[in-house]
């Protein structure tokens, strides 16, 4: 019976070594607090809750005192990181303007990207401020806000690839992000409604996914020569391009994506919120909220239609 | 003494036997002691030398400012990876304990079942499993969907691995002696009581160095719950590398931290081997 009982406070032993072998555990960060201005408290929009909001999301997250937003740190400069884990860029001010605005605290969900275009969020998180483009098929399972920003779409090459417009991609692969408006774009299936784009991808041309945008990038700056072509936000292309990456945009942009704050079709009643979140882009928008984050994140302001 | 190999010591001389004179046992303990030393010596060289053209050779692509800004928070993910490998290890030997005492049952369904779970899970990929638990479990089982991705990371890997554990610990209790259970049976012990006091508890003890392989393999394989948003360190140094394209230096870090975890353990393994082994002299 001892070595037995030995054994096992060894087990036990281990088990608690290993489980103390690492710092504490928190497996969300702390969310970031942006530099924006703050509204005065008495314009907060919990705070003069319209009649009729029982039952609201809005009511919800106004009685919780926080909004749960969904980002994925992996797409700056609209949502990256710092190195002691918190988050920033323009889609986290943005939803920290929202936040404030509301008169709630913000805090982050990270789903990866497809899970969050394919609805069905099952409340893990209240909306999404991810510069999600409003499309005909994700309209099925997505609520849109009016957009609040519009980002052009822009081809890139390798800058020793000798290519120099769109037709010298004809044929060849391009590489996008997986479940992106770029690729939908190139299989043809893109569909914005009643401003699809007219323009067409290069004859013949095909795409090859890899998980984020800026995937294609990296997997170039390693030396990959799978795929001649880039297809990503001009805000993506222009970062890998200052970050002294082998990449040149080739081409007038191909389309121009309007952006927008989304909800779960599925979820709980969101009318109310999706609304208040709707006027408080309107003020953004008039008040010069939007253009001035622009231009801190992307050096222009995208925020006008083009 | 290990002196076979040396045979024409033991050989008969002229028919007689000689007692080997001192001296030359003292010459061999010598020669030999001086050989592993020298094996050592060649073999700490060894690793020296490949690691060192290895970290030469990529020097000069590895940026090293990189390393002093996101090295703390990659670091950071070490906490939750050991978490859920330690709490899934944990729940991996439930699913194993209750699939070997129903692979060795009479019944037939339970038999049926547990070979079942055994099959199955052994014959579908781990990454297809944790994809399943968290994207199609939820169609069917809605509430599954509010539960936060580590959870059904840690149901995904210990659902996996007590399948795996399931044979080891089957083997384990088949391992203990039937003379054991016998003699309990024959002191009139209830078959329920000799399970729990005589079976298991030396079955337990079989197991348990491989159960510690288990844990080792569950560290590196814990990496693939990064997909389902676990912010454990291989989801960690992906998004740091992915701040300004360098996952090269990223995975690089993530790569030696798995490493250093998993020698670590072993050491931990090879202390424990040794003081069970103590048990059975």
């Amino acid at each position: 019976m001892i070595p037995t009982r030995r054994a096992a406070y060894l087990a036990a032993g281990l088990m608690l070594a290993a489980a103390c072998a690492g710092p504490a555990a928190t497996p969300t960060p702390a969310p970031t607090a942006a530099p924006t201005a703050t509204p005065p408290a008495s314009t907060a929009v919990c705070d003069n809750l319209p009649a009729g909001s029982e039952g609201d999301l809005l009511a919800t997250i106004c009685e919780r005192g926080s909004i749960v937003m969904s980002t994925d740190p992996a797409y700056p400069p609209q949502s990256e990181l710092t190195s002691d884990g918190k988050y920033q860029g323009f889609d986290i001010s943005v939803g920290q303007e929202i936040a404030d605005r509301l008169g709630v605290e913000l805090t982050f969900e990270t789903p990866p990207w497809d899970v969050l275009t394919a609805g069905s969020w099952n409340e893990r998180w209240d909306f999404s401020v991810g510069s999600m483009t409003i499309t005909s098929d994700r309209q099925e399972v997505i609520d849109f806000t009016q957009p609040y920003y519009y980002t052009p779409a822009q081809m890139a090459v390798r800058a020793d690839s000798g290519i120099t417009d769109l037709a010298g991609l004809a044929g060849k692969v391009i590489c996008v992000g997986e479940g992106t408006t770029y690729l939908f774009w190139l299989e043809g299936t893109l569909d914005f409604g009643t401003e699809t784009p007219q323009t067409t991808p290069p004859e013949g041309a095909t795409a090859t996914t890899l998980p984020t945008d800026r995937d294609c990038a990296e997997a170039w700056r390693s030396g990959r020569e799978d795929f001649d072509g880039w297809l990503s936000s001009a805000t993506t292309v222009a970062d890998a391009v200052a970050d002294g990456l082998p990449v040149v945009a080739v081409g007038d942009p191909v389309f121009h994506e309007p952006l927008a704050a989304a909800f779960d079709r599925s979820g709980p009643d969101h009318d109310q919120l999706l609304s208040a979140i709707d006027a408080i882009f309107g003020d953004m928008h008039a008040d010069g909220t939007l253009s001035a984050l622009s231009n801190q994140w992307f050096g222009s302001d995208l925020t006008q239609k083009t | 003494m290990t002196l076979d190999h040396h045979g024409q010591l033991l050989a008969p001389v002229d028919s007689q036997l000689v007692p080997p004179s001192a001296p030359i046992i003292e010459q061999i303990r010598r020669a030999k002691s001086k050989a592993t030393l020298r094996f050592r010596i060649v073999f700490l060289a060894t690793w020296l030398a490949i690691i060192g053209t290895l970290a030469l050779a990529l020097a000069g692509s590895f940026d090293g400012g990189f390393v002093s800004e996101w090295l703390g928070y990659i670091l950071g993910g070490v906490g939750i990876t050991v978490l859920v490998s330690v709490v899934s290890i944990a729940f991996a030997v439930v699913f194993a304990m209750l699939g070997a005492l129903g692979r060795l049952s009479n019944h037939a369904s339970i038999y049926a079942a547990a070979s079942l779970y055994v099959s199955l899970v052994r014959g579908t990929p781990l990454l297809v499993q944790i994809f399943f638990v968290y994207y199609a479990l939820p169609e069917v089982l809605p509430p599954v969907a509010k539960v936060p991705g580590i959870y059904l990371g840690i149901l995904a890997l210990s659902f996996n691995y007590g399948a795996y554990m399931t044979e080891i610990f089957r083997a384990g209790i088949q391992a203990v002696p039937r003379g054991q259970s016998e003699a309990a049976q024959a002191l009139g012990m209830p078959e329920r009581t000799v399970l729990r006091r005589i079976v298991l508890p030396q079955a337990i003890r079989i197991v348990i160095p491989a159960i510690g392989n288990e844990f080792i393999a569950m560290i590196k394989d814990s990496s693939l719950v990064s997909v389902v948003a676990v912010q454990e360190l291989l989801w960690r140094a992906r998004r740091a590398g992915a701040q300004d394209f360098n996952t090269f230096e990223a995975l690089t870090i993530a790569a030696l931290v798995y490493w250093a975890l998993t020698i670590a353990f072993s050491l931990v393994q090879d202390r424990l081997e040794k003081r069970m082994a103590r048990g059975d002299r």
